[in-house]
């Protein structure tokens, strides 16, 4: 710390802090339009200019200049004042006074600084600029006569988003902000230029011409994707959810956003959402009253064993556990899943067996902490773009090793220093035996690994995984997987992280175990900045793990009761939120399941292609309208409370679900808050929580770990005939779940699925973009867009999961790895 | 894009050949700060730097495309569209201008048919307005490559357009 003296005052800060900073910490603000606190000074609005007298009075820019010892600073003396007035007259002479049109006006920094300035008359004159308005995206408006060069979007864009779209064009007078060649604006979406613009001119388009700045109301969130857990902060006007709003200070991701939170609110507000609950009567869905639709319901769930249920991971915590009671006490069915069952395995078998607890030892904040990052899949930018985020900092910022193993390539490749390993698909659990063998092999495991529980036998087991006979079938060289071996073992901190979900069915409890192998035998555990980090799919999926709301004591688990349906012996199955027409495998299974089955109950928000084959639809509420706790996939803890009031005929699943425990005879609970005390009575790592500790920013329940070593196998690789490719299902960037099909944001910029391949595959198959190609197997067939990218090695396809129109799971059994064929 | 609009763009850019720009990024793939020395390299080869060009160098040197547009924008030495055989230079500094440059520039403008920064149809020509060529003893003064026109009138104009229309395109 250094002591210093800012406007006459005693004060200390930071040896590492500049002047701009350590005036903050110490409560005086300092006006500025080209700073954003997670990004690198730049100094180039010149509106923080301060006067330090050991620099004889000169005015020098707070932003950039160190804080030193005994440094004595005034913010505001009257040539300060002067000097201000003169940037902000420089700035506007330029700048258009078209504020009254402007989205900005009122959230403006440079409208609010000529207002506190004083800056009513300009001693110059120019002409304003003239540049062409981008209107070339649906999401994002570029006016760059607006701009005041602050430069924000484009650092942003490079140093936290990692994507580089924007950047200074020109020189001089002629200087702008643009894409290459002059272009429109074509990258991820993410808006984090728009959150960072002191003036209007970058501005979410779907907001325009909606409503005053002053007009909203600022309701903080959490968002309702997936599992990172981003807050947010709502923009309410007439109880519709009109934006999303940027706060630097909220969350572990300074507001930081990815195209969905930022954009995919639209969904909250729909006019496509459910109104009324429906009642299949002479074979259509008719309108009815929550009465009648309640005791129909009611009547069908007496059955026992024969009553299956199926919840989405985007329910509350407290939503979750009441559905679990429900269907263990009222109706006696240990048959409810989530997530297709599988999508969870790594958490509730792979890290049950590997770590003794259900969830990630390591969070989202160590990612910054670690020296080594070991990425399975580079998918981690589109599944978890914010998470993406995290990784870029840490390796342009801090300097960390990246590496991945991946079965294609993505954007985390192409940062600096990334060792991308591209391996054969559906082998990668052999890969990370493979390291764990030559860990081994080269002696680098911890000192006390070998009294770890499991040592001998996955001593064993790894004996067929060297690196020679992996290199064969993983397309992986024997030198590369000893010297990320050597790489992972010699750092002091380390951390592995890997995505499951829906759509990654080979992430599962193989290669959990396989990953935990690596952390525990080198001691990479139980340490900041180490362990394992399991990122989940959905905004609750760890809370729906946590809950228990899966096959547990012999029940069905999600594809189980499937077949159930099928086979008569699930008479009545009753879904919440989930939509496995569209997002479970083998989709003709799922639609003869749901056609078999007697009678099928939805809560929905909308009607999708599962609730319109329902016997009963309750419209069901989205996160912006309830009360209750997410749990983020490393496992913070974080109470959402209503953004806005639901539509009167609507209720959200904890009512839903309260209303048919009392109807089946039991005590229902008057609040979601007398839920929570239940399950922080009775949850591991919930403790102690409440709603009233929980309300600013969450809590971390912990995870106790027990290591034990555990032999895991590896699938059997995959090859394709000649002729024929393999494909590999997953993520899309822009989508998360089936939900994200009803954000307007991310369905403008990813409007249908798309198959993506190499470049050689295109040329051998004659393909160019956006043709319009079949891909088949024996299932069946869809006709999607061709996407050629230089990410995809040969020999691979990729189709994301998320789509209703030509839906992946027409021709997607669940394998990790489908050959498939493919014509134009 | 239709046939015709297809035909229209391919006889714009010319067919690049894109193994060219790859030895270049061969030989400085591995040094730091490569980016303008390869542009310039590329520039030297094909004259001036192709859109697909740029979109090459910034896949393999992973470098994002907007920032080398950003490069190629900043300096003067970068030029975006394809350069003639011969650079006509007029130079329009303070000493030209007063012994009649504007005049010189007329000439060239009406008997070439282009204006400043533009070049002609045939590639054989690009014309530029320059601030000094520093050599104000010969003013006013004109270049073409790097022959210099010392005391130039109306006349050597016409000398200068037809010594350079003769001269083989290759």
């Amino acid at each position: 710390m250094v002591n210093l003296t800012i406007d006459d005052k005693q004060v200390t800060a930071p040896k590492t802090a500049t002047i701009y900073e350590a005036a903050k910490l110490n409560g005086v603000n300092i006006p500025i339009l080209c700073h954003d606190k997670k990004l690198k000074p730049f100094g180039a609005c010149r509106m923080c200019l301060v006067e330090v007298e050991q620099m004889k009075g000169r005015q020098i820019p707070a932003c950039t200049t160190p804080v030193t010892e005994g440094m004595i600073i005034r913010t505001s003396t009257p040539d300060i004042v002067k000097a201000r007035k003169m940037v902000l007259e420089l700035l506007l002479l330029n700048h258009p006074l078209d504020c009254p049109v402007c989205d900005k006006a009122g959230d403006c920094d440079l409208q609010n600084l000529t207002y506190e300035y004083k800056v009513d008359s300009n001693r110059f004159t120019d002409e304003k600029f003239h540049h062409q308005i981008d209107y070339n995206n649906p999401l994002i408006e570029r006016d760059m006569n607006r701009c005041v060069l602050c430069g924000k979007c484009a650092r942003i864009c490079d140093e936290i988003v990692g994507f580089g779209a924007l950047t200074f064009i020109n020189r001089g007078i002629e200087t702008k902000i643009g894409c290459e060649f002059e272009e429109g604006l074509n990258c991820e979406f993410c808006g984090s230029c728009i959150s960072v613009c002191p003036v209007g001119s970058l501005l979410a388009r779907p907001f325009k011409f909606k409503a005053r700045f002053w007009s909203l109301t600022k309701q903080k969130s959490v968002c309702g994707y997936c599992g990172t857990g981003c807050n947010l902060t709502l923009g309410v006007k007439d109880n519709k959810v009109l934006t999303t709003l940027y706060d630097e200070n909220q969350g572990f991701h300074n507001g930081q956003l990815c195209v969905r939170g930022r954009f995919g609110y639209q969904f909250i507000n729909s006019d496509k959402r459910l109104t009324s609950p429906l009642i299949r009567t002479n074979g259509r869905l008719t309108e009815c009253t929550w009465e009648e639709a309640l005791t129909a319901v009611a009547s069908r769930l007496g059955g026992g064993n024969s009553v299956a249920a199926l919840a989405t991971p985007r329910l509350t915590n407290e939503e979750l556990f009441l559905f679990k009671k429900l269907m263990l006490d009222n109706v006696g069915s240990s048959n409810f899943d989530h997530s297709a069952g599988y999508a969870h395995a790594a958490l509730t078998e792979g890290f049950t067996r590997s770590f003794g607890a259900s969830a990630s030892p390591a969070s989202i904040l160590d990612v910054q902490k670690t020296d080594l990052l070991l990425v399975v899949k580079t998918d981690s930018y589109e599944t978890h773009p914010v998470i993406g985020f995290e990784i870029n900092m840490g390796v342009k910022n801090k300097g960390i090793k990246l590496n991945i193993i991946s079965d294609k390539r993505g954007k985390l490749s192409k940062l600096p220093g990334a060792n991308t390993l591209v391996h054969s698909p559906g082998s990668e659990v052999a890969v990370l035996n493979a390291i764990a063998k030559s860990i081994l092999d080269q002696k680098l495991s911890d000192g006390s690994a070998a009294s770890i529980p499991g040592y001998a036998e996955l001593e064993k087991s790894l004996a067929a995984f060297t690196p020679e006979a992996v290199a064969a079938t993983s397309g992986i060289s024997a030198d590369s997987i000893q010297k990320i071996a050597k790489d992972y073992a010699s750092v002091e901190k380390a951390l592995i992280i890997f995505p499951v979900g829906q759509s990654y069915p080979g992430h599962n409890q193989e290669m959990a175990s396989a990953v935990a192998n690596l952390a525990i035998l080198t001691g990479k555990i139980g340490k900041e900045g180490c362990g394992v980090l399991c990122m989940s799919e959905k905004s609750n999926s760890q809370g729906a793990v946590d809950m228990g709301f899966y096959a547990q004591n012999g029940g069905m688990n999600g594809l189980q009761i499937l077949d159930a349906c099928k086979n008569g012996t699930v008479k009545t199955l009753f879904i919440a939120g989930e939509n496995p027409v569209v997002s479970y495998p083998n989709g003709a299974n799922v639609k003869a399941a749901l056609d078999a089955v007697d009678f099928l109950v939805v809560t929905e928000l909308f009607m999708t292609d599962t609730a319109a084959m329902a016997d009963v639809v309750l419209p069901a509420c989205s996160f912006a309208e309830k009360e209750g706790t997410f749990t983020s996939t490393d496992r913070r803890v974080q109470y959402v409370k209503p953004a806005i009031r639901k539509n009167v005929k609507c209720k959200t699943d904890f009512e839903i679900i309260a209303a048919l425990i009392a109807k089946l005879g039991g005590q229902a609970p008057s609040a979601p808050a007398s839920v929570f005390a239940e399950i922080a009575a009775s949850t591991s790592g919930y403790a102690g929580m409440s709603y009233v500790s929980l309300q600013s920013e969450g809590a971390f329940a912990p995870v106790n770990v027990t290591p034990k070593l555990v032999a895991s196998k590896a699938a059997q690789t995959v090859s394709a005939e000649s002729g024929k490719l393999v494909m590999v299902t997953g993520s899309a960037l822009y989508h998360s779940g089936t939900l994200s099909q009803f954000g307007e944001g991310p369905m403008h910029v990813c409007p249908e699925v798309y198959v993506e391949m190499s470049r050689n595959d295109a040329a051998r198959f004659k393909i160019s973009e956006k043709d319009i190609v079949t891909v088949s197997t024996a299932t069946g067939s869809i006709k999607l867009k061709a996407k050629v990218t230089p990410r995809m090695p040969e020999g691979v396809v990729f189709i994301p999961y998320h789509f209703s129109e030509a839906p992946v799971n027409a021709i997607w059994n669940g394998s990790a790895v489908t050959v498939v064929s493919i014509a134009k | 894009m239709s046939d015709a609009v297809a035909q229209q763009a391919a006889e714009q850019e010319p067919v690049i050949d894109l193994s060219i720009a790859d030895a270049i990024i061969d030989k400085y793939i591995d040094m730091s700060g490569n980016l303008m020395p390869v542009l310039q390299a590329a520039q030297d080869e094909y004259g001036y730097i192709p859109r697909c060009v740029a979109d090459h160098i910034a896949e393999r040197l992973n470098v994002y495309p907007s920032q080398i547009y950003g490069v190629l924008t900043f300096y003067a030495q970068f030029h975006l569209k394809p350069r003639g055989r011969f650079i006509i230079r007029v130079c329009v500094g303070t000493a030209c201008h007063v012994q009649g440059a504007p005049r010189i520039v007329e000439t060239f403008f009406d008997k070439i048919g282009i204006g400043h920064a533009e070049t002609t149809p045939d590639l054989r020509f690009t014309f530029e307005k320059v601030a000094c060529l520093g050599a104000c003893g010969m003013a006013p003064l004109a270049m073409v490559n790097d022959s210099t026109y010392g005391g130039m009138t109306v006349q050597k104009v016409d000398d200068i357009i037809a010594d350079y229309s003769k001269r083989p395109l290759k």
